[in-house]
């Protein structure tokens, strides 16, 4: 309950900042922010209370948590990086070009 | 443990990979070495798929054919799984026709950072036979993101502050499209412990209602904002519009073709259609893609910027193939699947024809190009070739296409989308007749070029490099002509590629038997 709760707090908080916000990087942060709640949501749900890593697995060990979310996680986080840093990249450029990051003052971003 | 069968499938991705820092590494020793290797791995890529297909010929006539490759981690849950069956490989082919030719265009096309270029094509050539090939959906989720990662340099390749706006809007709904995607593959993972496409489609009856209209709805989302379809297609014009011809070739020709390919893998093999019938999602789909493709053809019309009225003729196009799929039946799968052969030539070939044009107009803007027909009057023939084909003229392939996809909605009693694909096709006539005769109108004489027999002249030396731009667009031409003239040769490939669609359970049974 606790989980869902913060994983909807989270998720809204970015949605927010990624509607309402002009700021563009603030709009990357919102972006980031949508991916961390989902991945908090993912790995916590997951979270059994294992005793063991998965690489340490012996006989004797029952409980250990699933390394299947964990590693789509770890996946996530690196893309959700990538893509952040080239959106950042971007934003650099275009202020070159427009002195601003405003997303109301640049033409092109508003349809 | 490694398996060495069928490794042949992992090279239609590992080559293009690989290729890529190869062409940086050669780019600093000796840029002939990297020219030819561009070619040598393009023309390797293409030889693959094509052998492939003539060493399962019979298989493939059969309908049996089926390839798959297993790597699993010393018997670890963590499994590399690709397969190819008929619908895969039909797309494969036609990919890896369209890209060789792109990159083949790029090479006189392109000016300047032409390393980084290649190295970019490449990588997001293998993300899309990689997202074609993969039978597992975090794999699928990795290529999808690498698609949307890799085009994004290429889309603001020029760096003007146009180009940087159509990249960044490009990458933020690629990058929620993709959020969108990650929920529901994980909402699979936790409702059956397994992200394989062949074991998700059968355990997914087993899954609660509410939660199966919501991973449904999730892989919607994703796929409506990637495809560009009517309420989410804003940034798909920009996008398509900024970039260089050749990359204009490779999204609006090939991506869309492969977000409609996934599409497929995933509402037909993976989740049966007919919960999409039963949830009525799929009528409103079907309304919500003949929409889009009539708002995507009246939006082409008061476009004054060629480019980006060929791109929302795409959103036209793609919006009937999506409606034409709705209807689930043998005849409504042939017209589709003609259709997205058809469109890949023809706007692959219409953006390429669009660079050659930009070299001599200048600008894509509808005044700079008048009096065009006259200076290069065979390009600009081919290029009028190809908007007849487009907007549906026999005996032409896009007619073919158009007429089959016609007849299944007539068959399927769906008369208002029947009326928006002819609609569809009379607002094309007007919005290319608005260009041809731009570029047909009478200029001062000195604009015109010498005389006929100097540009017959002129193709003889098609395999020289200003040249070699002209011969990839006659060469789409003829593909066009060809094809429309003997459709036939594509009966076969369809139809077994259909057979995957009707029948999902044989690709289920196979990859789980094998």
């Amino acid at each position: 309950m606790f989980i869902n709760a913060v994983f909807i707090i989270l998720f809204l908080l970015g949605f927010y900042a990624l509607i309402v916000k002009k700021n563009l990087i603030k709009m990357v942060i919102g972006l980031n922010l949508m991916e961390a709640a989902v991945f908090f949501w993912v790995i916590s749900f997951s979270d059994i209370g294992g005793e063991v890593a998965i690489h340490k697995l012996n006989e004797a060990a029952v409980n250990f948590n699933d390394p299947v979310p964990q590693a789509l996680t770890l996946t996530g986080i690196v893309i959700g990086a990538s893509t952040a840093a080239l959106l950042l990249t971007l934003i650099i450029e275009l202020n070159k070009f427009t002195d601003t990051i405003d997303r109301d003052e640049i033409e092109g971003l508003n349809n | 443990m490694m398996s060495w069968m069928n490794i042949e499938l992992n090279l239609l991705i590992l080559l293009p990979a690989f290729s890529a820092p190869i062409i940086l590494i050669l780019d600093r020793i000796n840029e002939k070495l990297r020219k030819i290797f561009v070619i040598l791995s393009a023309s390797l890529s293409l030889y693959f798929v094509t052998a492939l297909f003539f060493a399962n010929f019979t298989d493939i006539k059969k309908g049996s054919f089926f390839l798959q490759y297993t790597f699993d981690y010393f018997g670890g849950p963590f499994i590399i799984n690709f397969s190819m069956d008929n619908l895969s490989l039909f797309f494969s082919l036609l990919i890896s026709m369209a890209v060789f030719l792109i990159i083949i265009y790029s090479t006189s096309y392109i000016k300047y950072n032409k390393a980084k270029y290649y190295a970019l094509f490449f990588l997001v050539a293998a993300s899309i036979q990689g997202s074609v090939l993969t039978a597992d959906l975090f794999t699928m989720y990795l290529f999808i993101e690498g698609i949307t990662v890799f085009t994004t340099p290429l889309i603001s390749f020029k760096k003007t502050e146009k180009t940087t706006e159509a990249a960044m809007q490009y990458l933020y709904y690629g990058i929620i499209g993709g959020v969108f995607f990650f929920i529901s593959i994980i909402l699979i993972y936790f409702n059956l412990g397994t992200l394989k496409i062949a074991e998700t489609a059968l355990g997914f009856s087993e899954i609660s209602g509410p939660m199966q209209l919501t991973i449904i709805i999730f892989f919607l989302l994703s796929l409506i904002i990637k495809l560009g379809i009517f309420p989410i297609h804003f940034w798909l014009p920009k996008a398509h519009s900024a970039c260089p011809a050749p990359v204009s070739a490779l999204l609006s020709g090939v991506l869309l073709k492969v977000y409609l390919y996934i599409f497929m893998r995933i509402f037909w093999t993976m989740i049966s259609f007919d919960y999409l019938i039963e949830l009525h999602i799929s009528t409103f789909i079907m309304d919500l893609a003949l929409v889009s493709s009539l708002l995507g053809h009246i939006f082409a019309l008061q476009e004054d910027d060629f480019k980006k009225m060929l791109a929302y003729s795409s959103i036209g196009h793609i919006g009937m193939i999506l409606a034409v799929l709705m209807l689930n039946n043998q005849a409504a799968f042939y017209g589709a699947m003609l259709h997205i052969a058809a469109h890949l030539m023809m706007k692959s070939g219409l953006f390429l024809s669009s660079g050659y044009l930009l070299r001599t107009a200048g600008s894509h803007h509808i005044d700079e190009l008048e009096g065009i027909g006259h200076k290069n009057r065979i390009t600009f023939g081919a290029f009028v070739i190809i908007c007849l084909g487009t907007i549906g003229m026999p005996p032409l392939l896009g007619f073919v296409s158009k007429w089959y996809i016609l007849l299944a909605f007539l068959k399927g009693k769906h008369f208002f989308a029947a009326l928006v694909t002819v609609l569809g096709s009379l607002i094309a006539l007007f919005y290319y007749l608005r260009y041809i005769s731009k570029a047909y109108a009478e200029v001062s004489p000195e604009l015109k070029s010498a005389s006929w027999s100097a540009d017959f002249a002129e193709l003889l030396h098609f395999l020289k490099g200003d040249q070699l731009m002209s011969t990839i667009v006659y060469v789409f031409t003829l593909l066009i002509i060809f094809f429309g003239f003997s459709f036939q040769y594509f009966d076969m490939p369809v139809n077994t590629a259909i057979i995957e669609l009707l029948n999902p359970q044989k690709y289920i049974d196979l990859v789980l038997g094998g």
